[in-house]
């Protein structure tokens, strides 16, 4: 049994932990999932719609350069934007409404800038093969990608086209791309971490913190739709990142807003760890303390059936055995009894003759043999009584006239032995509900076992009286006494100190008696000074309801 | 007053023949069946005893059927039962149905001779009854 203890101990903290945890588990990764699956929605909203502030406004400030173009473009003649000093004039109108306009040019239908206003000297630049030129002829209005063009200085061109009956003329502005950065970086917020514009073929429009400067190749996974905002999760060095993309219109531009992992959730996953920690770290603490105990209390109720079931186990062998008995018994009955008879003749022959050679020596024997016949008949009646433990057939019962009968029994036994017995039956007694037989094996038992106990000369003391609610009878010898230790264990089967006497039993006296009392409903006890001062076994049986109640008590 | 004659019925021929044998040096008529058959043989052969002792527990007719049986065949005479332990139910029975005592085996000759002396005493009471 001992090798199961650590195991069961074991296994009781792994399924203690598992219990505890398992739900601490699950509701913490619930809870995760569920809180991250939500900051998240909340996370791309936000972005959505900061994503969708930043594009409109950004359209709105491209929309008003563009308009600035072609209002220049429609405002003034061929001839006024081709003369310098006017065109001059024009910028510096210009720029009062728009500061990012850095220069200002015309350009003829053969592409040949014809007149320039600012600080690089581009006059008669010819752009016929440039990109933007052509497109502006195509679109009216045109706002090109960012490129390095002659000044070799970032920026990016508006035009608008002017048909005139010589051709179609292109008023151009441009603005640096640092102009656009700035800008940027006004409609930016706190909460971004990055917010840039690159072109459709993979190009920076603007400088990004993360992904270069302006002009740098950059090409995003998935272009978005052509409108609206787009905001998905991706990946940014290893971190994952929410990244907002949309179309700015009429531009060849896509702005981009990038924005990391919320401190809000950095924060709740924080806490949401310190305390699964601290509550796995406590209910482990508890575990581990309560386990101990648990098992030990499993182990003890475990034990506490074994040894029921050994009881009884040991009861039906005790039946079995009694059985047997019984039958053994009556047959050696038979035999005795032709022992006896056939020594009680020899004897009574030896007897009636009186010339005979050893004729003392015969009649010794002969009463030798007798008394042998003797004891083993009290052995096989011993064992007789023993099997008499049947079903219990109630009715009413003196328990004095029991005693009596018991008494009157062994009389002559304990007065062979020197040995008196005293009773004090309370007169007054009530009848119990018991079975006579039974009791009589109990007093019997009871007594017999008081009488091995005294020394020649001793006193046995039999006394019944009305407990509470029940009858008590006390058996107090005077003899040697049970010792404390022992004391626990003389009804338990088996169980003997009569070894080496005459009258030495199998130790089933009292367990037998335990038993009967038991299943009569009543109790059994031992109690007794120190060794050598006597001993006291105390019996007592309920009595019925009705009587129960009334009467004196103790 | 000659000797009160004993007739002992037992299937246990031995232990029957040996306490014959001791009652008869006891100054009585004793004489031994080994059951119920040879019982009513040696009444019709002419033997009335004063006191029947049966055994209970035989094979075939058992001591109580051998009380009715004898009660039957013989002049009155007085039984005492025999038994085994723990028998006392039957010999309660015994007793309604008029025996005169009973013993538990293995029987104390001094009791029962006793017991024998009381039953010739009263006379064969259980035949009259």
């Amino acid at each position: 049994m001992d090798w199961r203890r650590p195991v069961l101990s074991r296994s009781l903290l792994l399924i203690m932990v598992c219990v505890a945890l398992v739900p601490l588990g699950v509701a913490a990764s619930f809870g995760y999932f569920q809180f991250r699956s939500l900051v998240n929605q909340e996370e791309m909203n936000h972005l959505r719609w900061h994503g969708e502030r930043a594009l409109h406004s950004l359209e709105m400030y491209l929309d008003s350069l563009r308009h600035g173009v072609v209002e220049t473009s429609a405002g003034y003649t061929v001839a006024e934007l081709s003369d310098q000093e006017r065109l001059a004039r024009i910028l510096s109108r210009l720029k009062e409404e728009h500061r990012s306009f850095v220069d200002l040019s015309l350009v003829d239908p053969e592409g040949i800038q014809i007149a320039y206003a600012g600080p690089y000297r581009l006059a008669g630049k010819d752009y016929s093969a440039s990109p933007w030129f052509n497109k502006t002829l195509v679109r009216k209005v045109h706002l090109s990608e960012v490129f390095m063009g002659f000044r070799n200085v970032p920026h990016f061109v508006i035009a608008a086209s002017k048909g005139t009956a010589q051709g179609t003329w292109v008023v151009r502005a441009s603005v640096d791309a640092e102009t656009l950065d700035h800008y940027l970086k006004t409609i930016s917020s706190d909460l971004l971490d990055d917010i840039f514009l690159v072109s459709d073929d993979g190009v920076l429009q603007s400088s990004s913190r993360y992904y270069g400067r302006a002009s740098s190749g950059f090409a995003l996974p998935s272009l978005p739709g052509k409108r609206g905002t787009d905001v998905a999760r991706v990946m940014r060095g290893g971190e994952a990142v929410l990244r907002s993309t949309s179309h700015v219109q009429g531009t060849p531009w896509i702005l981009v807003l990038e924005r990391g992992e919320s401190r809000l959730w950095s924060a709740f996953r924080t806490q949401l760890l310190a305390v699964s920690l601290v509550t796995a770290l406590a209910v482990g603490l508890l575990v581990v303390g309560m386990a101990k105990p648990l098992a030990n209390r499993i182990r003890e109720a475990e034990e506490a059936r074994e040894s029921l079931i050994k009881e009884s186990e040991h009861t039906g062998k005790l039946a079995s055995i009694g059985r047997l008995a019984a039958g053994v018994a009556h047959e050696i009955n038979n035999p005795l009894a032709v022992i006896k008879e056939k020594a009680g003749l020899m004897k009574d022959l030896v007897d009636l003759s009186q010339e005979m050679p050893h004729r003392e020596k015969f009649a010794r024997e002969l009463g030798d043999l007798e008394a042998a016949v003797g004891r083993a008949r009290v052995i096989t009646h011993r064992l007789l009584g023993f099997a008499r433990r049947m079903d219990v057939r109630l009715q009413q019962v003196q328990v004095n006239d029991v005693i009596r009968e018991v008494v009157g029994f062994l009389d002559r036994e304990a007065m062979f032995r020197g040995i008196r017995i005293e009773q004090a039956l309370d007169a007054g007694l009530p009848p119990i509900e018991s079975d006579t037989g039974q009791l009589q094996q109990i007093f019997l038992n009871i007594v017999n076992n008081a009488i091995d106990a005294v020394d020649r000369g001793g006193l046995i003391q039999i006394a019944s009286r009305r407990a509470d609610h029940s009858v008590r009878i006390d058996v107090r010898d005077d003899g040697h006494g049970i010792p404390a230790e022992i004391r626990q264990k003389i009804f338990e089967p088996f169980f003997t100190t009569k070894k080496g006497t005459e009258r030495h039993g199998a130790g089933l006296g009292l367990s037998i008696t335990y038993g009967l009392v038991k299943k009569l409903g009543g109790e059994i006890s031992v109690s007794g000074a120190e060794a050598g001062s006597g001993t006291v076994f105390t019996v007592t049986f309920p009595l019925p309801p009705g009587e129960a109640g009334s009467g004196q008590s103790g | 007053m000659g000797k009160v004659r004993v007739l002992i019925v037992d299937d246990e021929v031995d232990f029957a023949a040996a306490l014959a044998e001791r009652l008869q040096l006891r100054g009585f008529d004793a004489q031994a069946a080994s059951g119920a058959d040879e019982a009513v043989e040696r009444i019709r052969a002419g033997f009335a005893p004063q006191v029947i002792l049966l055994d209970l527990k035989m094979p075939g007719i058992d001591g109580l059927a051998t009380l009715t049986l004898l009660k039957q065949e013989a002049p009155p005479f007085e039984a005492i039962l025999i038994t085994g332990h723990g028998s006392a139910g039957a010999a309660v029975e015994g007793m309604q149905r008029g025996l005169f005592d009973y013993l538990v085996k293995p029987v104390d000759i001094g009791e029962l001779v006793e017991k024998i002396r009381s039953a010739a005493a009263s006379g064969g009471r259980a035949g009259r009854a």
